[in-house]
């Protein structure tokens, strides 16, 4: 903030505040009576966490060397990931030039797009992930599809808007030389769009890592559904050890992607 | 006048699109190994589709009497996401000045970057799931989950817009006398209250998609239902839920978007 101001609150202004403050006050409130939610429960029940965390400690890390399953369920994870971010992606970046005003003429077409492409960002992942699981079973490829979905609407949204941004000049200077519109959107748009389309493409498989070990649990497969499972069956030690090996692949597929996205960006390069 | 030539440079094709074209090809083995890994078939995808339609059909014609059923589970997820957030940023305050380099010593907030970036990459519900075995099923467990899953992202905000502030302005408060406490209630909190409201706001809409995802676990509410009719294959059901679901998401969406637009324009300061 460039300059707070330490104002000398008018009477008006406190009263304002303390409203604002008793609203929020009355609504948790309300709330809490409402769910059987005791605050107080945090401090008198804490000992069940600490509980539920010794019993946990240490972390079987044996399970996931010598457990096929668990490298098998990784692989999963990752390859779902990926098929959603690279199809997903794919798909968004289509639907991206049909959307956009500089490169679809057709208002209709447009607006048909981008309705589609809502849908997909508004419907929630565990929806889609049921509809796919009673469509082709548990597994994998019911997460994987479920992520293309999604990834389609989020991206589509953003690479719609990344291609209206950019530079108009070099496209009006080859227009007025008699190019077509293919040939505009080949050598003025797609060079532009370029490396920030790849940059998305690694953020997006981040986030795709994060959505399909959660939906993992809802019988997408992969590391997410081991991890369930061990809860379930109470084998504990087993389950914390799957926990940091969750953290680890989400923070590594973070740092990767960062690292990519950075270098990518400041080279410039990919056009 | 000098003739203007342009000669563009002829390259082979492979010279051209050479390093491209083996990238992709990368790229295409590589999904072909993860469609394998996954059981990804085209004519299972389309025997899917072939056989979903019966259900599909119900999933488009909601059942309109289950309304009546939906608000109740309803106003659980909105008010386990509600108070997730308001606990969370309580939290997530005290974390933040932990992790303010101008109020903490260097050690405490590299260590307490360090946590809030672990607790970053902990997904939501894998710490719902940690406290269902630790809670039992219930809201209880729904709401400390959202308000453990704000710390990571409110803290690091926060402690950025703490860490942004005039040190001008500490100083002179600390200059006319100020306790400690009285230092960081006033010269601190509250120059960024404007900025806490708007992360918890934007962190609220979050909580609302995310006790959809958790309701379905086990903290009740809209996801429980949600998952409840698609398992007993009652997709008229299941179609009121998604509605429901979808008027939430759209109306937190809604809602704080225009109060953080109020607050942008200036109206709590």
């Amino acid at each position: 903030m460039k300059n707070p101001s330490i104002d000398v609150l008018s009477p008006a202004g406190y009263r304002r505040r303390a409203t604002i403050l008793g609203v929020i006050a009355l609504l948790v409130g309300a709330a809490c009576l409402y769910m059987g939610f005791d605050p107080t429960m945090l401090f008198t029940e804490f000992h069940y966490v600490t509980d539920l965390f010794s019993s946990m400690s240490p972390p079987n890390l044996n399970v996931i060397w010598h457990d096929e399953t668990i490298g098998m369920a990784v692989l999963e994870t990752l390859s779902m990931a990926f098929l959603g971010t690279l199809i997903g992606g794919g798909f968004a970046m289509f639907l991206a030039f049909l959307a956009a005003e500089n490169t679809m003429p057709s208002r209709i077409v447009r607006m048909l797009v981008q309705l589609i492409l809502s849908i997909g960002r508004v419907i929630p992942p565990l929806f889609l992930i049921l509809v796919f699981i009673s469509a082709v079973g548990l597994g994998p490829f019911a997460g994987a599809l479920s992520l293309i979905l999604s990834t389609m609407g989020t991206f589509g949204q953003l690479f719609t808007e990344i291609i209206e941004n950019v530079d108009p000049a070099p496209a009006d200077a080859i227009y007025s030389v008699g190019a077509t519109r293919a040939q505009v959107i080949r050598y003025v748009i797609l060079p532009q769009v370029l490396p920030s389309f790849t940059a998305n493409f690694f953020y997006a498989f981040d986030i795709n890592i994060r959505v399909a070990i959660s939906l993992g649990i809802f019988g997408g497969g992969g590391i997410g559904f081991q991890l369930f499972q061990a809860m379930r069956v109470l084998h504990y030690h087993d389950a914390m050890a799957l926990i940091l090996l969750t953290v680890v692949l989400i923070v590594g597929s973070e740092k990767l992607s960062d690292l990519l996205r950075s270098r990518l960006l400041n080279r410039g390069s990919l056009k | 006048m000098n003739e203007i030539s342009f000669n563009p440079p002829r390259l082979g094709l492979f010279r051209r699109y050479g390093r491209v074209s083996l990238v992709l090809l990368g790229i295409l083995a590589l999904a072909q190994g993860a469609a394998w890994v996954c059981g990804a078939r085209f004519d299972l995808l389309f025997h899917g589709i072939a056989d979903s339609m019966h259900f599909m059909v119900h999933l488009l014609t909601p059942e309109l009497n289950a309304f009546s059923d939906m608000w109740q589970p309803a106003l659980t997820s909105v008010f386990i996401a509600v108070v997730g957030t308001v606990v969370g940023t309580a939290i997530s305050l005290l974390f933040a000045l932990l992790a303010a380099s101008n109020i903490a010593p260097r050690w405490l907030r590299n260590t307490t970057r360090f946590l809030l970036g672990l607790e970053r990459a902990l997904p939501e519900i894998v710490i719902l799931l940690f406290l269902v075995a630790a809670f039992g099923l219930g809201p209880f467990a729904g709401v400390l989950s959202l308000a453990i899953g704000c710390i990571g992202m409110l803290g690091k905000l926060i402690a950025d817009a703490i860490e942004e502030l005039d040190p001008v302005s500490i100083d002179a408060i600390q200059a006319i006398g100020a306790s400690r406490v009285q230092v960081i209630l006033f010269g601190v909190i509250q120059p960024i209250i404007p900025s806490i409201i708007s992360f918890a706001l934007f962190r609220f809409e979050y909580s609302i998609r995310l006790s959809v995802y958790l309701g379905a676990v086990g903290a009740g509410g809209i996801g429980l239902e949600l998952y409840r009719s698609f398992t007993m294959l009652d997709y008229g059901r299941a179609a009121t839920a998604l509605i429901v679901t979808l008027i939430l998401v759209f109306v937190s969406e809604w809602v704080s978007g225009f109060l953080r637009k109020k607050i942008k324009g200036g109206r709590f300061q």
